[in-house]
């Protein structure tokens, strides 16, 4: 009888399976759950840090309409069909996923993903939005690298309403280095009151063979800028380079040999050649027999 | 063994035994002229394949980057399987005391110093750089199947020279003594060298036998691993056709089937140009067809285990390895393998008729083709399905078919096998005269008298 009641319980899931494309399903009791954490600002930038690394790649910018194209699409969180989610019926889908939407509930802590439903929501247009973003302003960066003193010397100025370029204060330029598979973030710094900021470069910061290292600079979000480039500066420690072909050998080396197989191997050949041997020393004696009866 | 005869017999009998077995030795006419020209034009041809292939690369053959083993592998595997004979007739059967293949047994050892003389030949033919060969002794890995394959050959040629060697010293000694006038100079030079002053005392023959005996307890391991290990290059793999356990008793058993008709008819072409008939007698194709049926059938039984086991669960790669076999681009060398190897041979040796020498030799020549072809489906077909990603890759580079270079190698490793085999039939003789006529019941003594 159980075993009955199973297998129509598990017919319906696979014909709710089928029918998912439309509609989502989420339990009434979960629908009507209420978020613990406040809506406030610093609940929704931390939401937005955690948007930004788990769900950007496949939702895209907040208003853009950039997702991926999956089927179904992954909605923009300033959609219609985002926002016509409760709180509850979010954080269901956040925590349980389905299909192409990864389930977060084993990976991001209960309250972060409340935190999220706190970014989604910072789009809802019933809320009065916490985090607003500015336009982009145009801003001019200027950076040099004092190699004896292993600094990064910034300054950055940003255009104000009249056209004029301002300096630019208190602004956070991140400091990274150009490596083969993207740019390697090092650290931060805020521009002071006058639009200046010097970057350390930490002592064990690895270049290439040389110790060059291209180090890149540039304004953080909300600043139109092109990065600055500074080729081979000579910041870094050489990199040690193991030699990869010590030997002349594919794939793997002798030291790699197990112990058991070495032993094998030697064995065998030294048995059969020490018996080989001994056969040519037979030949030898048959050669000095004839010869004594000479 | 004979009852001994009186000395005035015996030194009768021994005398026709002589001259009977150095026949090879002195027949020089034109068919011989024509017979080395011919040898020595093909394998030319292949030399000069081999030229143009070390000019130019391993480019000139059809292997590409997916089979990157092709005829030459095919070859070198069917030349190691032909070689492990000398272990069988020469060793085993002679512990086993059974004594009809004791004529046969040098025989057995000339195909096997041939054959695996040329397995090595081959593996350095199918070298891009031929010159970096010593690399695989001072840089080889302990851990590859190939390392290990290159020293059991090694080995084994070198046992099996021994195996040759050894029992010839007596018959050398014999041919310096009693040789005719007819025996050119050089090769009587030849031969004294190489009796090493052999003067038939107990002791030496106790020295004899006691090397041989050695000898052949040692080839049975290193015979069994020379092929067991070779088909370890390919066991050791994780690719469908090759990752089986049986994959090693398998190659040995079908070693077995190619060494024992090659046997064959190198037998029935001494027999019938050197005016052997009583020494190769009917009785012996006899027993040899015996011998042929009996590993022909465990080589079917695990032939049998080999495909039907697989065959019956398809698992994914493995089922598009076997259907390309059974119904696909391979079906058609599969099937005659099988066929005109396997099972047609198997069924008319069990008839008396067909163990006759020339219907044996007949069928041998079917088996030998046979066991070559075998061994081609077993290397290619595995290759050419990779488990790798195959896509975008050039169409030659997933099929292979041997260019003509390849075929004028493998054409050269044929010929130059079989000149070794007839080089070493026309420097000595083709059967061990002092363990015949010991045998027909002549004494040591009257062996090793010097001539009247
Ligand atoms: C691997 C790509 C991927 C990632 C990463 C991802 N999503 Fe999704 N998401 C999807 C897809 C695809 C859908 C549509 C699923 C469906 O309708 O079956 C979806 C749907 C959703 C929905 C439901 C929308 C609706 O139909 O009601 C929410 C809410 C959501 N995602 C939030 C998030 C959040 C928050 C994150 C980050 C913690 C995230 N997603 C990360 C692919 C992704």
């Amino acid at each position: 009888m159980i075993k009955k009641i199973n297998l129509i319980f598990v017919a319906i899931l696979f014909i709710a399976q089928q029918g998912m494309g439309q509609e989502w399903l989420v339990p009434e009791d979960q629908k009507t759950l209420k978020n613990p954490t406040e809506y406030n600002l610093s609940n929704v930038k931390k939401g937005k840090d955690l948007y930004l690394t788990n769900c950007k790649s496949c939702h895209g910018d907040a208003g853009k309409n950039n997702g991926l194209p999956l089927v179904p699409p992954p909605p923009d969180v300033t959609s219609d069909i985002m926002q016509a989610n409760t709180e509850g019926e979010l954080f269901y889908k956040i925590t349980n996923g389905r299909g192409g939407m990864p389930q977060f509930g084993s990976t991001i802590s209960e309250d972060d993903r409340w935190r999220l439903v706190n970014y989604i929501r910072n789009y809802n247009p019933a809320n009065e939005p916490v985090l607003v973003e500015a336009p982009p302003q145009k801003a001019k960066l200027l950076a040099s690298v004092n190699e004896t003193e292993k600094k990064v010397e910034v300054f950055a100025e940003v255009e104000g309403n009249d056209g004029k370029f301002l300096v630019l204060a208190n602004a956070s330029v991140s400091i990274s280095a150009k490596k083969a598979f993207g740019n390697l973030p090092i650290g931060e710094v805020l521009t002071n009151a006058e639009g200046r900021a010097e970057y350390a470069i930490p002592k064990d910061l690895i270049g290439d063979e040389q110790g060059l290292v291209n180090v890149v600079v540039s304004l953080g979000e909300g600043f139109v800028t092109d990065p600055v480039i500074l080729d081979a500066a000579k910041v870094g420690q050489p990199k040690q380079v193991p030699k990869l072909i010590k030997k002349e050998v594919l794939w793997s080396t002798n030291e790699n040999v197990q112990t058991w197989l070495l032993l094998s191997y030697l064995g065998a050949v030294g048995g059969a050649w020490l018996a080989i041997a001994y056969v040519v020393f037979q030949i030898f004696k048959i050669w000095r027999v004839g010869k004594q009866q000479e | 063994m004979e009852k001994s005869k009186s000395p005035e017999e015996s030194r009768k009998l021994l005398d026709k035994i002589t001259f009977d077995l150095t026949r090879s030795i002195v027949k020089r006419d034109e068919l011989t002229n024509f017979w080395y020209f011919f040898l020595i034009m093909f394998a030319a041809v292949g030399l000069w394949g081999w030229f143009i292939q070390i000019r130019d690369g391993l480019g000139v053959t059809g292997m590409r980057d997916y089979v990157s083993w092709g005829m030459y592998i095919a070859n070198f595997v069917f030349f190691v399987a032909v070689s492990l004979i000398g272990f069988l007739l020469s060793s085993a059967l002679h512990l086993l005391k059974i004594n009809w293949a004791k004529p046969i047994s040098r025989v057995a050892e000339q195909v096997a110093i041939a054959a695996v003389a040329l397995a090595g030949i081959i593996i350095v033919m199918d070298m891009g750089r031929p010159d970096r060969l010593l690399n695989v002794f001072i840089h080889g890995r302990f851990a590859s199947p190939i390392l290990w394959d290159v020293t059991v050959v090694t080995t084994y040629l070198t046992i099996s020279i021994l195996l040759f060697y050894i029992p010839l010293i007596p018959d050398l000694a014999l041919l310096r003594d009693k040789g005719t006038d007819d025996i050119p100079k050089w090769k009587m030079k030849v031969y004294t060298l190489l009796a090493l002053g052999w003067k038939g005392s107990a002791e030496q023959y106790k020295l004899v036998y006691h090397a041989m005996r050695i000898l052949m307890l040692l080839i049975l391991p290193v015979g069994l691993s020379i092929h067991t290990v070779t088909s370890w290059l390919f066991a050791a793999t994780l690719r469908s056709g090759w990752d089986t356990t049986i994959l090693g008793p398998y190659f040995v058993a079908g070693a077995f089937v190619a060494g024992a008709a090659a046997v064959v008819i190198v037998m029935y072409a001494y027999r019938q140009r050197y005016n052997l008939k009583d020494y190769f007698e009917d009785l012996h194709f006899d027993y040899m067809g015996k011998l042929l049926v009996f590993v022909c059938l465990v080589y079917l039984y695990f032939n049998i285990n080999e495909f039907l086991v697989p065959a019956y669960k398809m698992k994914t790669a493995e089922g598009i390895h076997l259907r390309n076999l059974f119904t696909g681009n391979f079906s058609v060398m599969f099937w005659l393998a099988q066929t005109f190897g396997l099972i047609l041979p198997i069924l008319l040796m069990l008839c008396k008729y067909f163990r006759k020498p020339l219907p044996l030799t007949i069928i041998s020549v079917f088996v030998l083709i046979a066991s070559w072809v075998k061994r081609y489906i077993i290397v290619i077909p595995t290759l050419e399905h990779p488990f790798l990603p195959v896509q975008n890759v050039p169409d030659h580079f997933k099929h292979y078919s041997p260019t003509s270079i390849e075929v004028m190698i493998t054409l050269f490793s044929f010929m130059a096998a079989l000149l070794i085999i007839t080089v070493l039939a026309k420097m000595f003789p083709v059967i061990t005269i002092w363990e015949y006529a010991e045998d027909k019941g002549i004494e040591k003594e009257i062996i090793s008298e010097p001539k009247n």
